[in-house]
């Protein structure tokens, strides 16, 4: 199999790997930079699990291959905190118990940072339209909804 | 004793969460041994077939293949089947597959990939048998058997006025029957008598971190990591069929992604056991989702209820048929089979019960254990009934419910516990939030439901360990595997109330059976109940010991010691404890070390052999309108109400109702796992439908009713599935109030509304209730 290098913007650091041509990026997250917060789950890109953002948009990990984002720049959960001090989103999850068993949490916090990117003071439609691709099966959605309303206020200062 | 304080308003945040929303939480999915192989399994493209031949030759030769599992070396193994009472799951397919998706050959290789690629290299020959799809298919005169001989292992061992029999007639797994009373005699003299069927359908588990194994011998010893909610079951039964002493399986189990009954009881583990043991190296076993899908199912069934009433209205006795299409494999099916046949009176009073309940085997995915174990099939047959009487007898359904609901202490059933929930008031709770009293806005119907089940299991037994520092640090040991229903942090909860220490102090240890006190499994809502008792316990006798050591080191008698945090008290002279224990033990410091144990006691006199350790209520009211057109039902508004007895966390509690009842929304509206012919139709993630943020209810209301009066700790129960309970009935009963149609068969589809609408046309069987 045909193997290329690439370069990324990972997190804000520039990194080079050596992939096949069939490698999916959720697997060189995972496997070549340790990056283990991005979950694999339905593995055909309709869970939302694997969610990263590339150049800030959400794509699915785990249906989009490595080559496809060379030279562009991917953010995973791991990258949200800076000097230690969690993203917004991250202590709203914390504070209005946005998870149970975890394994959606990586991927619906970065849609809701694309989310909050786009739409700084989005309405209820707004919310369901963005999240509409990532799957809950624990918390019944409610306190992820909850979550994304509360940060508002505080997400909206930041970009003010 | 020192009981646990008063839970605070403002709940702390949850110890373990950190990890979770910053990337670096570990599951099994992400452990990974050094020189681990990977596995990938061939499933039966067949409903039924014999296995003539295996030829592994060409995958063999594929360069990065290790080695191959087969039927062939199950045989030589102590033993080749595994369940839960009765064992008929082959560790992987022996002569015979029975249902798409039955595994018939594990590769072992250096990657997926490459397994993946020697899967498609295998040869099988198959001698196609007929398929039996349905139950009807199954109990067919004509149907082949689909077992050669009597089932292995015992039936589920129950109490005083059951019988219990495995094997009763070809394709009929068990049959179970449970009653008290002359159900006969008392219907015979009930002034009216209804008889109503209720179909409930195959659901799938869905979690989002499929199974996963990893598998590693060392000396003769097997050390596993497993996604499995229920390390001491499958340490057992690992032992059992490869011949070996408990304590040379050690199994470890990291964060689990999500379960619902999906990972409970042995599933493939012996068999990744098996390929690790051939390879002679570390085995990776992960499955697709698409292979989860097929791994376990929720039962679905057909429940006949017979129910009498007397002329005051009052419920008199009920006949209960349940047939439960239990798939190709016993799995947990007797345990959910016993479960369904107990709970179908649900949270009423009857002077006699009747109930029989079987299970049927076809070609279709294994059913077991699925939150709430039965309980969602009983509640929807049995919620779905009560309110049907009601609209015929003209009654209020909400009026009706009242009249015939037990009281507080009332016993479930002669000899069982009695209720400790108030099944009226939190009814009443529920019916007010949502206005019943008021103007209905036109269009709209409104439903209620009271979900009930046991919960804390049947004789369930736990250990535990709490450990102290010199610090006051604390350590718990116990083996509740958290699937993210907030275990750690309740369990640390109940240690530090003890304390009297700051749940910030408290750790939960890592689950290895090595060292973790043992359990039945994380189950029926015990881990605050049973394991909660046991922690309890534990940190009483460590609190002991701390009191005793202070004593001794001021030379007094122990009840003049007060300990207040971290430090002791005698009189008006506070001693700090971190001082004393290292001036006694020394620079390394010292652990205190407490043991407890529960154990709900055998007692044959009680319908299942134990006193049941709690009641788990759901009360739940819908509102909903129906598009009389399409046959679209809009949910505007759900409100589902649970009692935890005591909330530990009053977010976790909400987190547990909210998302159990969102499951149940799925299975009630829409989702469903469907054969066409003898193929699964949407086995994919792709195609099976689950609940999405979009069918979030415009209004949907999580109630956590402390009614106090819990077995456990400080008066706390189980919450875990008592959302699941009744929330199907509710939205039927809704849909009924809103247009008469009457629907007994989920999911309520538009095409079922429609057709329920169109019998209401020709038939005009129940009329709608008009409410002043």
């Amino acid at each position: 199999m045909k193997s290329m290098t690439l370069s990324l913007t990972i997190n804000g650091a520039l990194r080079h790997c050596e992939v096949a041509s069939s490698t999916v990026l959720a697997d060189v997250l995972r496997d070549t930079f340790g990056l283990q917060g991005c979950k694999v789950a339905c593995d055909q890109g309709v869970c939302g699990a694997c969610t990263v953002l590339v150049d800030g948009e959400p794509v699915a990990a785990c249906a989009t291959f490595a080559f496809v984002v060379d030279g562009r720049s991917i953010m995973t959960v791991e990258g949200l905190a800076q000097n230690g001090v969690l993203h917004a989103v991250q202590t709203s999850f914390l504070e209005n118990s946005a998870f149970q068993c975890g394994f959606c949490t990586s991927g619906m916090i970065l849609s809701i940072v694309a989310l909050l990117r786009a739409h700084p003071e989005p309405d209820e439609e707004t919310i369901r339209d963005w999240l509409g691709g990532n799957v809950c099966r624990c918390t019944g959605y409610g306190p992820i909804v909850e979550a994304v309303r509360r940060v508002i206020p505080a997400h909206a200062l930041e970009h003010a | 004793m020192h009981g646990v304080q008063e839970t605070s308003r403002n709940d702390e945040l949850p110890t373990e969460g950190n990890a979770k929303v910053t990337g670096a939480a570990v599951y099994t999915w992400d452990t990974a041994l050094p020189r681990m192989l990977h596995g990938k399994l061939l499933r039966s493209p067949l409903p039924h077939a014999r296995i003539r031949s295996i030829d592994t030759t060409e995958a063999l030769a594929i360069l990065g293949v290790v080695c191959i599992v087969t039927g062939d070396d199950v045989a030589p193994l102590a033993e080749q089947f595994y369940g839960v009472g009765l064992r008929d799951q082959p560790v992987i397919a022996l002569d015979r597959v029975r249902f798409v998706g039955d595994p018939v050959a594990a590769i072992v290789a250096v990657d997926e990939a490459t397994a993946f690629r020697a899967a498609q290299a295998i040869k099988v020959d198959y001698e196609p048998l007929p398929p039996l799809m349905t139950v009807e298919d199954a109990l067919a005169d004509d149907a082949p058997a689909l077992f050669d001989g009597p089932t292995p292992g015992i039936p589920i061992p129950v109490g005083k006025g059951w019988s219990s029999v495995a094997d009763p007639v070809r394709n009929v797994l068990c049959e179970y029957n449970f009653g008290y009373g002359d159900a006969t005699a008392i219907l015979d003299a009930s002034d009216q008598v209804f008889t109503d069927t209720f179909a409930v359908t195959r659901i799938n588990h869905f979690h989002l971190e499929p199974h996963v194994n990893i598998a590693h011998w060392n000396d003769g010893r097997l050390e596993m990591w497993s996604c499995n909610q229920d390390p001491f079951v499958i340490r057992g039964d690992i032992a059992r069929i490869f011949g070996l002493p408990l304590h040379r399986v050690r199994i470890h189990t990291p964060l689990v992604g999500g379960g619902f009954g999906g990972k409970s009881y042995c599933k493939m583990e012996p068999l990744v056991a098996l390929m690790a043991r051939k390879a002679g190296a570390p085995v990776r076993l992960a499955l697709s989702m698409d292979e989860s899908i097929l791994t376990l199912v929720k039962h679905p069934g057909r429940l006949t209820l017979t129910t009498g009433v007397d002329r005051e209205g009052r419920l008199t006795a009920r006949r209960a048929d349940i047939v439960l299409d239990g798939g190709a494999y016993s799995d947990a099916s007797a345990l959910v089979a016993v479960k369904t046949g107990f709970r179908v009176g649900g949270g009423y009073h009857w002077q006699a019960i009747a109930s029989r309940a079987r299970i049927v085997r076809t070609t279709t995915v294994p059913s077991g254990s699925f939150r709430g174990f039965g309980g969602t099939q009983a509640s929807f047959a049995s919620e779905r009934q009560i309110d049907l009487i009601a609209r015929r007898l003209g009654e209020d359904p909400l009026t009706f419910r009242m009249r015939n609901l037990l009281d507080v202490d009332q016993p479930f059933a002669p000899n069982e516990r009695g209720m400790d929930s108030d099944l009226s008031a939190g009814l009443q709770d529920v019916a007010e939030r949502i206005g019943y009293s008021s103007k209905r806005q036109q269009g709209r119907g409104i439903g209620f439901a009271v979900g009930l089940k046991d919960a804390g299991g049947t004789g369930n037994h736990a250990q535990a360990l709490v450990r102290v520092t010199q610090d006051g640090e604390v350590m718990v040991s116990a083996a509740v595997v958290d699937v993210g229903q907030g275990a750690a942090s309740a369990l640390c909860r109940i240690a530090t109330d003890v304390l009297g220490l700051p749940l910030a102090n408290a750790t939960y240890a890592p689950i290895d059976t090595d060292h973790s006190p043992p359990d039945n499994g994380t189950h029926v809502s015990c881990g605050t109940l049973v394991t909660g008792r046991a922690i309890e316990q534990a940190a009483a006798e460590v609190r002991k010991q701390i009191e005793t050591f202070a004593a001794e080191r001021l030379d007094c008698d122990v009840s003049e010691i007060v300990l207040e945090g971290w430090t002791v008290r005698r009189g008006n002279v506070v001693h700090p404890l971190t001082p004393m224990v290292r001036k006694y033990y020394g620079g390394i410091g010292w652990e205190f070390i407490g043991r407890g144990a529960f154990k709900e006691p055998y007692d044959p006199d009680t319908p299942m052999g134990a006193r049941n350790i709690s009641w788990m209520p759901c009360w739940s009211v819908a509102e909903v309108s129906v598009d009389d057109e399409t046959g679209r039902v809009t949910l505007h508004r759900l409100i589902v109400s649970a009692d935890p007895g005591r909330a530990l966390s009053r977010e976790a509690c909400h987190g547990q109702i909210e998302g159990a009842a969102m499951q149940a929304l799925g299975q009630a509206m829409f989702e469903e796992l469907r054969y066409r012919g003898a193929e699964p139709e949407n086995a994919t993630p792709l195609t099976y439908r689950v609940p999405k943020v979009r069918d979030l209810p415009a209004h949907f209301e999580s109630v956590v009713a402390e009614h106090g009066m819990g077995f456990g700790p400080g008066g706390v129960k189980g919450i875990g599935e008592a959302g699941m309970l009744g929330i199907a009935a509710a939205i039927a009963n809704a849909i009924q109030d809103a247009t008469g149609a009457s629907l007994t068969t989920m999911p309520f589809t538009p095409e079922k509304v429609l057709d329920a609408l169109d019998q209401l046309r020709h038939v005009g069987d129940v009329p709608v209730v008009e409410r002043s």
